[in-house]
């Protein structure tokens, strides 16, 4: 009988389903063939809807912004996996890195490689670049101190408690834009209006900026993890 | 033809005759250490001199100034990832050179093999 209830249950669960999705799908225009159909519109539109000058990011972080909560997602899960996998214990390992000249360009060159991650990640709305982009850049660093300076210096610089919690911050960024566009404007990841300004400034398309940072340092603190979970192994030679 | 035009192409025809060197050195040289020191050759030099025509062709300030920017950046990273490769295959002994009659850097290092 128990069983029997659990069934009508879950039948009635999945027609209000079928139909919500029905309701959902009907709303969609029909195939009007590659010319005339979704992107001439976001390519004619897209601008004043948004207000971001990098068409991608606009339907990246506008249109499409569940997608791209998905990709993070993706992302969290695969750091998740590989750090179980891999990493039994989160000690530095000793290393003495490469030798002194690479250390010293290294340390002219790497605030450089962080300014430019960070302008990859910040004009996101403006010129070629975003979110995913500037987090690799950014990513690239923390692998710089790893290889070059041994990895107890990374560990010591940023250690894989602040790459966790800047990771979980991140993503807690897309998440918190996203509930302030239910709050705020009626729908999920919904672009905020009281942040457009003109278009062209730094500070202008709406919450687009404030996500690509957020999805910037959770993808460059998410695969810095990564490589620091994939050389748990003491190496004695010094390059 | 303006001058600046005329020392630009100047810089950039020399820039790639440089990286034909390059070429001609991978394809000729025997082991791994003069094809490191000839494959150095395309980004310290090749690059910097097509840089630095760019610079001159386009001649306008801020451009100009990227663009030099991204030479100075090739001048310093190049012969260090040329300096890393080289010391770390000496280190693990990769294609160690045993008919070289000299090997200064084993002096240095102060070891008799």
């Amino acid at each position: 009988m128990n069983k029997l209830i659990k069934k009508i249950m879950s039948l009635f669960i999945l027609a209000g389903v079928t139909y919500a999705l029905y309701q959902n799908f009907s709303l969609m225009p029909e195939y009007q063939g590659l010319n005339e159909g979704l992107s001439s519109y976001i390519i004619e539109s897209g601008l004043n809807d948004t207000g971001s000058l990098n068409l991608i990011t606009a339907v990246l972080y506008d249109y499409r912004a569940f997608d791209s909560l998905g990709e993070s997602t993706v992302i969290f899960g695969a750091v998740s996996g590989i750090v179980l996998i891999l990493s039994r214990k989160m000690l530095p390992v000793s290393s003495k890195g490469l030798s002194f000249i690479v250390k010293r360009t290294l340390g002219i060159m790497t605030p450089f490689i962080a300014l430019f991650g960070l302008y990859v990640i910040t004009h996101g709305h403006l010129t070629p670049g975003g979110g995913f982009q500037g987090g690799v850049i950014l990513a690239a660093i923390s692998i710089i101190f790893s290889i070059v300076y041994g990895s107890a210096f990374d560990y010591r610089r940023y250690s894989p408690q602040t790459k966790t919690a800047l990771e979980t911050g991140g993503a807690m960024i897309f998440l918190g834009l996203g509930l302030a566009g239910i709050i705020l404007e009626g729908a999920f990841l919904h672009n905020l209006g009281f942040l457009t300004a003109e278009t062209g400034t730094l500070i202008s398309a709406g919450s687009i900026p404030y996500i690509n940072i957020g999805v910037g340092f959770k993808v460059g603190a998410g695969l810095a993890i990564i490589f620091y979970s994939m050389i748990q192994k003491t190496f004695e030679e010094d390059f | 033809m303006p001058i600046r035009l005329i020392i630009s192409y100047f810089l950039m025809g020399t820039g790639s005759a440089f990286a034909v060197v390059t070429v001609l050195g991978l394809l000729r040289f025997p082991d791994v250490y003069t094809r490191i020191h000839a494959g150095a050759v395309v980004l310290t030099i090749s690059a910097v001199l097509v840089t630095m025509g760019t610079a001159i062709y386009v001649w306008n300030f801020f451009l100009s100034a990227k663009i030099v920017l991204i030479g100075i950046f090739f001048l310093f990273s190049n012969p260090m990832a040329t300096h890393a490769i080289a010391r770390a295959s000496y280190k693990r002994q990769i294609a160690l050179p045993k008919e070289y009659e000299i090997d200064a850097y084993s002096d240095y290092l102060g070891r008799d093999d």
